[in-house]
């Protein structure tokens, strides 16, 4: 029995045909504490989100195929929990926001039935749910949430539809927030808020939280660790202070340089030449 | 400039806005739910009994003594399904929450039939003195013979009579039940059916959906009505009206289920089914809650051209002899009865005629507005 929090050993997930797989994950080994915040960075294809998906085992099979490794949460072998307890496990214990507010919610579903949804599966025994409803709205910063109830997922503003998520995601009060890119669908202005209120979610409760990023300028103050993947390799991990000031890996050195920095004339970013890395 | 569209309408607001702008299916609509109306209080249009009689000082109301128990049930379940749909909250609670009330009454109602006997009498209202009597509009019963055989349209027989005397009028208005009644029922088997197998096969694809495509593809070979009228006439003939609509329903239902394997694989391409994953919702879930909902638009414009479709099977089945058994009214029947006399008596061919094309037309405006309604590629405005 593995006594940390969450604890990935040696996980392979493969696509495609069998005789030439794309290897999606391949040997990822991480683990994360209870309460700590841990950034997954990496460029598109690299595998962060394959991984974040399989915590709970959402990727699909087929197309998806498990080829090794071990996912253990709170010392439970997520790979080999049988559906029922699967679906307990996902969203009660482990949330996720995805990166596209507007598709990942419902469209024809006010936003009151939808968040209803999650505590009617998880919390049966909730009594007052519109006021645990109005409670998580407000949590993640939507005011006059009892007159926003009755909305549909259209009619609030991107930002407003990831505040959503979020407080649905909160509602079951989860121990690991799985973040997926939450802010790549959103503008700056709006990036910025969600990463605030993330960061305040952190502060106030002791939940875990999990963000997939391509953007290191994220990471900085926002995780406690990272972990760098690279075609579906974790290539660096290490507290993000020292990866950042010291990064190991070419990757990890390319995949800084990558992000603008504000007073310096650049008139090309730099982008990753891979012969240099492999 | 000042925009004229609500922002906070909902789905089925939009839809209503634009079908609404439809003239003709607008009229369509308005028809169907006349048709409906008509259907309903069909035994309150045309009948021998009155509906209120006032004789020796007491007050009756004969009509009530012809109704057959399906009749009754028609009657008391309608205001009971508008109480459940009365209910607050989403319609899966409701239904939740008025189950065991609906069950209760159900339950009181079918016990109150057991032990009713419908009359069924001769007695006639039009002949019976009384001090105030207040006959339906058309005062004959569909299933009444009487001397006045093949009478052309007249004041008393506005649609004519038939080869036994039977009025017209009252044969089409009673016909209309039966042809609703083919229609949706035969309908809702078919979507039941095609929701479960198209929504199964677009859910899960793969091999399941590759059997489920090969079986629509064997169904749609053979001809609908040969294989009705070989099932018909395998089948006892005393429940006929359920045999048809029953097989109407398990013939009809490939369309359907297309549709909706359709639907569900574009749907599940989207990232709101997997969030729902996400969130620990199970397949039957995702499928009945997620997916379903947003491929009603749909699935609704089919079944409503598939009750067309269904009322005009009926009315050819009838026409060939092998439909609603004598007493029971149809216009299918009532058709087939007019060949034989078609060279005189036209009333007979021309009114149940009529009834079958406005019906049929009706409801293509409908399927037709709702098409434009729902289709996501002409919503400019």
């Amino acid at each position: 029995m593995r006594s940390s929090f969450l604890s990935v050993e040696n996980l392979g997930i493969e696509f495609g045909p069998r005789d030439n797989p794309v290897k999606a994950v391949d040997g990822v080994t991480f683990e994360m504490a209870a309460g700590e915040t841990l950034a997954v960075v990496g460029e598109s294809g690299s595998g962060k989100s394959v991984t974040a998906l399989a915590l709970t085992r959402l990727v699909a099979e087929p197309p998806g195929r498990y080829m090794s490794g071990e996912i253990f949460f709170q010392g439970q072998d997520v790979l080999k929990m049988p559906p029922s307890k699967l679906r307990a496990l996902r969203g009660k214990q482990i949330a996720y926001i995805f990166q596209e507010p507007s598709s990942s919610l419902n469209p024809v579903f006010t936003i009151d039935y939808q968040i209803r949804e999650a505590i009617e599966l998880h919390r049966p025994d909730v009594r007052d749910v519109r006021g645990e409803i109005v409670r998580a709205l407000e949590t993640v910063g939507i005011r006059d949430a009892a007159t926003r109830l009755g909305d549909y997922p259209h009619q609030l503003s991107g930002g407003m539809q990831q505040r959503v998520m979020i407080a649905m995601a909160l509602a079951c009060q989860p121990q690991l927030l799985v973040a997926d890119e939450p802010t790549t669908a959103l503008d700056v202005t709006i990036q910025k808020q969600i990463m605030d209120l993330l960061k305040d979610l952190k502060r106030t409760s002791n939940m875990a939280i999990l963000l997939i990023t391509h953007n290191f300028g994220l990471v900085s103050d926002f995780a406690d660790r990272v972990v760098v993947m690279f075609r579906g390799k974790i290539v660096e991990q290490g507290p993000t202070a020292e990866v950042l000031r010291n990064p190991q890996h070419p990757y990890t050195r390319a995949l800084i340089e990558c992000v603008p920095k504000l007073g310096q004339k650049q008139h090309r970013l730099r982008t990753i030449d891979y012969a240099e890395i492999d | 400039m000042k925009s004229v569209i609500p922002m906070d309408e909902t789905y089925a607001q939009r839809i209503w806005r634009l079908f609404k702008r439809d003239r003709f299916a607008f009229i369509g609509f308005c028809i169907v739910i006349v048709f409906f109306i008509v259907a309903a209080l069909a035994p309150f249009l045309a009948n021998d009994h009155a509906i209120v009689r006032v004789a020796d000082g007491s007050v009756s109301f004969p009509v009530f003594r012809s109704l057959e128990p399906i009749e009754w049930r028609f009657l008391l379940y309608v205001p009971l399904a508008g109480l459940v749909y009365g209910f607050r909250g989403p319609l899966f609670l409701r239904v939740g929450r008025g189950l065991w009330i609906v069950a209760g009454v159900v339950l009181l109602i079918e016990f109150a039939l057991f032990f009713h006997h419908s009359f069924n009498d001769v007695t006639n209202d039009r002949t019976l003195p009384a001090a105030f009597k207040l006959m339906p509009p058309i005062v004959y019963s569909p299933i009444e013979t009487s001397p006045d055989q093949l009478v052309p349209p007249s004041w008393k027989h506005p649609c004519g009579t038939d080869s036994t005397g039977r009025d017209v009028a009252a044969r089409l208005l009673h016909g209309a039940r039966t042809s609703l009644a083919i229609g949706f029922i035969s309908q809702s088997i078919a979507l039941l059916v095609g929701v479960s197998v198209g929504g199964m096969a677009g859910y899960y694809r793969r091999w399941v959906d590759i059997v489920t495509c090969r079986f629509i593809e064997v169904m749609e070979c053979f001809p609908t009505l040969l294989l009705i009228l070989v099932v018909v006439s395998l089948c006892d003939a005393a429940n006929n009206m359920i045999i048809i609509m029953v097989v109407i329903g398990l013939t009809g239902w490939t369309g359907v289920a297309r549709l909706v394997r359709g639907e569900f694989l574009r749907l599940v391409g989207q990232p709101f089914p997997q969030a729902a994953q996400a969130l620990g919702a199970g397949d039957l879930r995702i499928i009945v809650r997620h997916l379903l909902p947003n491929s009603l638009g749909p699935i609704l414009v089919t079944a409503t051209f598939g009750v067309a479709s269904a009322i005009l099977i009926e009315s050819s089945l009838s026409f060939l002899g092998f439909g609603m058994q004598a007493p029971t009214p149809s216009w299918g029947d009532l058709l087939s009865e007019a060949r034989k006399y078609i060279d005189f008596a036209w009333w007979l061919a021309f009114f149940p005629g009529a009834a079958i094309l406005i019906t049929i037309m009706s409801y293509n405006f409908v399927g037709e507005g709702l098409r434009d309604a729902v289709d996501p590629r002409l919503r400019v405005k």
